[in-house]
């Protein structure tokens, strides 16, 4: 599968858009993290637990937009935006989405 | 003088101390990294160079933390209003090293340069009062590779 | 078409002033900004709670008085004593008529009393257990009485009631905690001053009250004795109803002053049992 953040594949041309997929994951912070995340906030510096946590969610995200476009028989996603909210205290949406399409082989 | 406000002092106090420190030390090798993978393009335009070209979708994420002091100003801030300088070093910051990580997966591919660069920001843990206040920065682009 | 990434300049994103010199001209701003409008406000609501008439306090006070009273009734004699003291010295003061006292006896061990809306005093079992005389007890009554009189428990109220509104509507606009102890801590020091400043004034009405029914001013030091005993055994924690009031040497040495200027000694009352 061809993941892309832009519009056109250079040199494939593409035969059928088949619409938009998308693919989110909603995280919840880890308690035992946040309390080391807690004396960060007094240092300040880098929550890298966090960042491997975004870092899995996306992925997770992009893995659930992927299968979406699999389904419609699509092999590649373009012009795919990604979108982070934070949704209550402590949880983040992470959300991911583009154009399904098939494009020329080879 | 109460004690929740002697508390105050002395994690604000820290918090300067330690954060500036950090502070400097990210910005050292953030620009060191920069000069280090400056072969590597960057474009938030669009539109590939013509020609035929292998792509792949390459980010790079970071979550970082407010400290103390900084957070203690820009609330002292957000009584009388203005720019809050503290958090624009901050973002700043982020902003660059996701760049960097990004171009760090980007070279792992042998990418020779990014198009169409995006950049995402945000603030995670919007928690109430002392709750953990940060700020993820997600880039990401689309690499393309000969 | 040429694509290249020439090298760009540091720094512009971020602003040059150093964060300290940021800091502390902000961190100016903010107090004398918090003390400023908690000192104008609360004294512009305390000119106007003065004004209120005292009927309406007293009215007041009949809404309140469940939550601000001990239950009357069972402790009639000394009820009874305090009344009659305090209605020689209010008669002294000159209270402006409808100006009624009225006394209430805790029977508490905590060594204090106060004055509240309407009229009403409060002493405590403990101070008066603690008292060596009738004249010491005097001080204490003609204390409280004198804050009635000028009106300091509606003007507490009005002020306290402002000085909430201003630190609730400074804490809507930050979420931060070290900022609201801040801003908390300003607001309550604050209006110290003043209280220090009302203690002063009732203290001087009281020893005039006192020397009014007794004829000179003997025996009442011992009641800054008394609060200079405790402020001694119990160092960490010093008794509510100091707190706010002047230290207590200044208070004996203000008293010790008068005594002298006037010149004149007398024999102590003693308590009845």
């Amino acid at each position: 599968m061809l993941i892309s953040n832009i519009e056109i594949v250079p040199g494939h041309r593409v035969l059928r858009h088949l619409g938009m997929v998308q693919g989110n994951t909603v995280r919840a912070k880890h308690v035992g993290k946040d309390i080391l995340a807690g004396f960060k906030n007094i240092f300040g510096g880098e929550l890298t637990a966090y960042t491997e946590l975004l870092s899995e969610a996306r992925e997770e995200a992009v893995a659930r937009m992927v299968a979406h476009a699999q389904a419609i028989g699509a092999n590649a996603v373009l012009n795919v935006r990604f979108s982070t909210s934070s949704v209550t205290a402590g949880a983040a949406e992470l959300f991911a989405y583009g154009t399904a399409v098939v494009i020329e082989e080879g | 003088m109460p004690i929740e406000l002697i508390v105050v002092v002395v994690l604000a106090v820290l918090g300067y101390v330690f954060g500036q420190l950090a502070e400097r030390r990210h910005f050292a090798s953030i620009r060191r990294r920069e000069r280090e993978y400056a072969e590597l393009l960057t474009f938030s335009e669009r539109r590939p160079p013509p020609g035929r070209w292998q792509t792949a979708l390459v980010g790079g994420n970071v979550v970082v933390s407010v400290d103390y002091f900084k957070r203690l100003a820009a609330g002292l801030r957000a009584l009388i209003g203005g720019r809050v300088s503290v958090y624009e070093s901050l973002l700043e910051r982020a902003r660059r090293e996701a760049i960097l990580r990004m171009k760090e997966d980007a070279l792992t591919r042998n990418a020779v340069m990014i198009m169409c660069v995006r950049l995402e920001t945000a603030s995670i843990t919007k928690g109430k009062g002392d709750q953990i206040s940060s700020v993820e920065v997600y880039a990401y682009g689309t690499a393309l590779m000969r | 078409m040429s694509y290249e990434n020439p090298q760009q300049p540091d720094g512009i994103n971020v602003s040059k002033t150093h964060p300290l010199a940021e800091f502390f001209p902000l961190l100016t701003v903010v107090v004398v900004a918090v003390v400023g409008l908690v000192a104008l406000l609360s004294l512009a609501a305390g000119s106007l709670a003065r004004l209120v008439p005292f009927e309406y306090e007293q009215k007041i006070a009949r809404v309140v008085a469940a939550e601000l009273l001990p239950p009357g009734g069972t402790h009639t004699d000394t009820e009874g004593y305090l009344q009659g003291l305090a209605q020689r010295l209010a008669t002294e003061m000159a209270l402006p008529p409808g100006m009624q006292i009225h006394v209430h006896f805790e029977d508490d061990d905590t060594v204090n009393a106060y004055a509240t809306l309407g009229g009403h005093l409060v002493i405590f079992g403990g101070l008066l257990d603690r008292l060596p005389s009738e004249n010491a007890l005097a001080l204490v009554v003609a204390h409280e009485i004198a804050h009635v009189k000028l009106r300091h428990p509606i003007v507490a109220m009005g002020r306290g009631a402002t000085v909430s509104l201003v630190l609730g509507s400074l804490f809507g606009i930050t979420d931060s905690s070290a900022v609201r102890s801040l801003i908390e801590f300003l607001g309550v020091t604050s209006t110290l001053s003043y209280n220090r400043e009302q203690e002063r004034e009732a203290d001087d009405e009281a020893a005039r009250a006192v020397l009014g029914v007794y004829g000179h001013l003997a025996g009442t030091e011992a009641l800054f004795e008394l609060f200079r005993n405790m402020a001694a055994r119990d160092l960490a924690r010093p008794p509510e109803f100091l707190s706010t009031h002047p230290g207590t040497e200044e208070r004996l040495a203000r008293l010790k002053a008068l005594a002298a200027e006037l010149g004149v000694s007398g024999t102590v009352t003693p308590l009845p049992r």
